[in-house]
């Protein structure tokens, strides 16, 4: 295990950044920290990098304990939410920041520079200084900054948080191949969730300074292991009395359940195979989603949403239709479930 | 009337009310106060010819006054921006007993009236003062020599720099230095490379404050220069002397001279302050 | 820690240069003062002259404070209000007499009113006095203290912006009405801290009053000119009686000052 976490524990004032984490990532991974604003995630990274120090535990970078390193001497690579850029400097002196601090000689700093303002795409911007750069562009410079010196660990701090919207998908891949292609064990922290199951190898899920989950994207989607990991991955809307759907039973350990809209399936009631298994739903409302249509429904007096191709037949608001529903996660505070549709297992048998 | 109108209707038409009066106000005061009477300066000299004009500056021991105050004043300021930055940086970024007090304490040069901050160095400095006495001890006399007036004139500059400074300081996001921090830099060059551009336009605006204020200064520095001419005698000084012996022209020749010294030092330092942010902000 | 030595060294040189430079003036004013016993100090500070003296400082303050601190809003409204040419060149016509030496504020006084001064034949002709009398010395104390208000209070509604004051003007209220319940209470500590600064100036003027005054114990002396009389007749200790009170008032003034400026940061919230 490359870095390793054990039983990390770190307070601000009555805020618990971190309650007792441990974690380990293997060496060449790319790893999302994903969790909502305060759930500790920065926190986490800082401490990785030396930039703030755990109340207890121990932090082991490549088998040795760093917990008394400062910063400085991990051998880290950092990128800043906000760049960070150093602004009286041009484009060309940031990224070289790091290897004048290692006093390598101009001729070998001149020829990795370049190397790197070739990889970011930057060629001609050297002698730019960061407000004559878009913010895409910084980024660039910053990530690069951080790679020059040769670290062998690469935090990065909600690195697209502060760029736009459309800038931010081409960064994402772009960041993903670069990172792959140098094959550097890095840790990026998001609070998007698009973004760290597209980029991320692995998924750390933090929530109030805990660990939820652990896991690959589909793996986290799929098998989701607490509560708030079924409601964090993913679109979902929470249901009460999920009972009143046709082929599921309360449960009395479970109070709530999660409904994700890919477990629903609408059809018009003169197409219906599933007559037995699936219910009748009235559709609330109809709304155009870009590449798609979402359908608000209300099924036994529950309201409950999903997603229908604009290729399939057209449904009108008002209309009834046949409803089916998959499967659920049912849930209480501590515990999520998967549960199947119960009356499907007997339908099976119409189809072969 | 129909002028002020004229100027105000340049750009979009103001909402506000009050242009005209508070304009005009504002105005007379500005005339009355401050310009009407700088304008006798040129009035007074209205009789003199450039040549005359030039032979009164020039004099002997009107420029050893110029020597003396531009000196002292610039080495009190270079010591004021070294010090004010170190005072700005342990009072942003340590904690330790009595900083708010210290804190507090920066702009007693500005509440403190000059000629008691001028009495309280001259005595403190004197060879029977403390500090006086002790360096009297080892041969160094400090009250009436110009060492006496660097004193006074770092005594009057302390606030401009230090506060000048501090702002900027308190509002420097740390994610530059912990980015250095980050690459490995050690804490000095951090400092050097990272922090030091960030305050150097303050840094310049505060040694251009104190620099003119050094020049300028009357009560703080009269008492511990002991006025001996071509030695310890400041220009403003030698204005009050042409002053005492009715010889008006003289003393309002070497006024404009300061006067003009002045506006083109603050000028200067507005423009070196210009090009530096242009840097940082484009 | 290395680390921890440095910080130690540059804490200890910072707070040596603040404890001699600042410190101790300070603590020579009050030790000379009370050198010789409490009677000698109190008899100083009571003796007629610098009671007359302590009054005139105190009178040409408060008419220094209250004519600049009404320049100061009017200014400040014109140049932070509105658009107009010309408006950078007049806050720098405003700011002019801050870098101007105090010797030379004097100065341009004597040549207004003075016996070369080009109103001269005018106010012989009238009988009035100027320089060498107390109208001189409010004169030349308005001048340096000129921009102390408007320095603080421009910046300050400038960074405001006009946006309420507009929405005010469109709902059809009238200036005066628009400052006291739209601006006032934005710069209520702005303003009460340029105040200060100028009554400090004003209390404390010396160069200018010095070349203005005449000097005329009992008539125009400022506290000030009469802690420099004292001075240069070498009684010690009532110079420095006298200072002392002002002294006092400048320390109340720092802490006021501290208060006002804890109150302007959380303003800037």
């Amino acid at each position: 295990m490359y870095v390793e976490l054990q039983n990390i524990n770190k307070k601000f004032g009555s805020y618990q950044a971190a309650d007792n984490i441990s974690f380990s990532i293997e060496k060449g991974k790319l790893i999302g920290l994903l969790g909502p604003s305060g759930s500790g995630k920065t926190t986490i990274l800082r401490m990785i990098a030396g930039l703030e120090t755990p109340d207890s535990g121990d932090i082991m970078i490549d088998g040795s304990r760093v917990n008394d390193l400062p910063a400085s001497h991990r051998g880290i690579g950092f990128v800043f939410q906000n760049y960070a850029l150093f602004r009286y400097m041009t484009v060309f002196d940031n990224i070289a920041f790091g290897l004048e601090v290692q006093k390598n000689d101009k001729a070998y700093i001149k020829q990795r520079v370049s190397e790197l303002i070739k990889l970011i795409g930057l060629e001609g911007l050297e002698k730019r200084r960061p407000h004559q750069i878009s913010g895409g562009q910084k980024q660039r410079v910053a990530f690069a900054r951080a790679l020059a010196a040769n670290p062998h660990l690469l935090l990065l701090d909600e690195p697209f948080a502060a760029i736009d919207a459309k800038v931010r998908k081409e960064l994402r891949t772009w960041l993903r191949e670069t990172i792959n292609k140098i094959g550097i064990t890095s840790i990026f922290v998001t609070h998007d969730q698009d973004e760290a199951v597209e980029v991320a190898d692995e998924i750390i899920i933090t929530n109030s300074g805990r660990i939820e989950q652990i896991g690959t994207p589909m793996d986290i989607y799929k098998n989701p292991a607490t509560p708030f990991a079924a409601k964090f991955i993913g679109e979902s809307i929470t249901v009460e009395n999920y009972g009143r759907f046709h082929g599921f039973e309360m449960d009395e350990s479970y109070d709530k359940a999660v409904l994700r809209p890919e477990f629903v399936r609408v059809t018009k009631t003169e197409n219906e195979l599933y007559s037995h298994t699936s219910e009748r739903g009235t559709v609330e409302g109809v709304f155009f989603r870009g590449n798609m249509l979402e359908l608000r429904l209300s099924v036994s007096g529950i309201n409950i949403f999903t997603y229908r191709s604009l290729e399939d037949d057209v449904i009108a608001v008002g209309e009834e239709v046949n409803v089916l529903i998959y499967r659920l996660f049912l849930y209480n505070e501590n515990k999520v479930c998967l549960v199947e549709n119960a009356s499907l297992k007997n339908d099976q048998m119409f189809f072969i | 009337m129909f002028y002020l109108k004229k100027l105000y209707k340049t750009r979009k038409a103001n909402v506000i009310p009050g242009f005209g009066l508070s304009m005009g106000i504002t105005i007379t005061m500005l005339s009355l106060i401050v310009l009407i009477p700088l304008f006798s300066i040129f009035v007074t000299l209205s009789g003199l010819t450039f040549a005359g004009f030039w032979q009164v500056v020039t004099d002997k021991q009107t420029v050893a006054t110029y020597k003396v105050s531009l000196s002292c004043a610039a080495v009190a300021s270079v010591v004021n921006v070294v010090f004010g930055i170190l005072i700005a940086w342990i009072l942003t970024r340590y904690r330790f007993p009595f900083r708010r007090m210290l804190n507090g304490l920066i702009e007693l040069p500005f509440a403190l009236p000059t000629a008691v901050a001028g009495i309280a160095l001259t005595t403190l400095y004197s060879d029977q003062g403390w500090i006086g006495g002790f360096f009297d001890k080892i041969g160094v006399k400090i009250s009436y020599t110009t060492t006496g007036i660097v004193i006074a004139m770092i005594f009057i500059g302390i606030p401009f720099v230090v506060r000048s400074i501090q702002p900027v300081l308190e509002k420097l996001d740390p994610q530059y230095e912990e980015a250095a921090a980050a690459l490995g830099a050690s804490r000095f060059r951090i400092f050097l490379k990272v922090v030091f551009p960030e305050i150097l336009p303050a840094a310049l605006a505060g040694f251009g404050l104190a620099f003119a204020r050094s020049i300028g200064e009357y009560g703080s520095v009269v008492f511990i220069a002991g006025n001996i001419p071509y030695e310890t005698q400041i220009t403003p000084l030698i204005i009050m002397n042409k002053l005492e012996q009715f010889n008006y022209t003289a003393a309002t020749s070497i006024a404009l001279v300061m006067v003009i010294f002045a506006f083109i030092l603050l000028f200067g330092i507005n423009l070196i302050q210009a090009r530096i942010n242009k840097i940082a902000r484009g | 820690m290395k680390q921890k030595i440095i910080k130690l060294s540059l804490i200890l040189l910072g707070v040596a240069f603040l404890t001699i430079m600042l410190i101790l003036p300070l603590a020579t004013v009050l030790l000379y003062a009370f050198r010789q016993g409490w009677e000698t100090f109190l008899k100083a500070v009571t003796d007629e002259y610098a009671i007359k003296a302590l009054h005139l400082t105190l009178l040409i303050t408060v008419i220094t404070v209250i004519v600049n601190t009404a320049f100061g809003i009017f200014a400040a409204w014109t140049i932070a209000k509105f658009r107009f040419r010309g408006k950078q060149a007049l806050a720098t016509l405003i700011d002019i007499p801050f870098s101007i030496s105090p010797v030379i504020a004097g100065l341009v006084f004597i040549l207004v009113f003075g016996r070369i001064g080009w109103t001269y034949p005018l106010l012989e002709a009238w009988d009035v006095k100027i320089v060498f009398a107390v109208p001189g010395i409010v004169l030349a104390t308005i001048f340096v203290t000129f921009p102390f208000v408007s320095r603080e209070l421009i910046p300050l509604m400038q960074s405001q912006g006009s946006d309420e004051e507009e929405a005010a003007a469109l709902m059809g209220a009238k200036g005066l009405h628009i400052f006291r319940k739209v601006t006032f209470p934005h710069i209520k500590w702005g303003l009460l801290y340029g105040i200060i600064l100028c009554t400090a100036r004003a209390l404390g003027e010396f160069g200018a009053v010095s070349v203005v005054s005449g000097h005329l114990r009992g008539k125009t002396n400022t506290l000030p000119l009469h802690v420099e009389i004292l001075f240069n007749e070498f009684k010690l200790t009532a110079s420095f009686a006298v200072s002392s009170m002002l002294v006092l008032i400048a320390v109340i003034i720092l802490i006021f000052r501290n208060i006002v400026e804890y109150r302007v940061k959380k303003e800037g919230r």
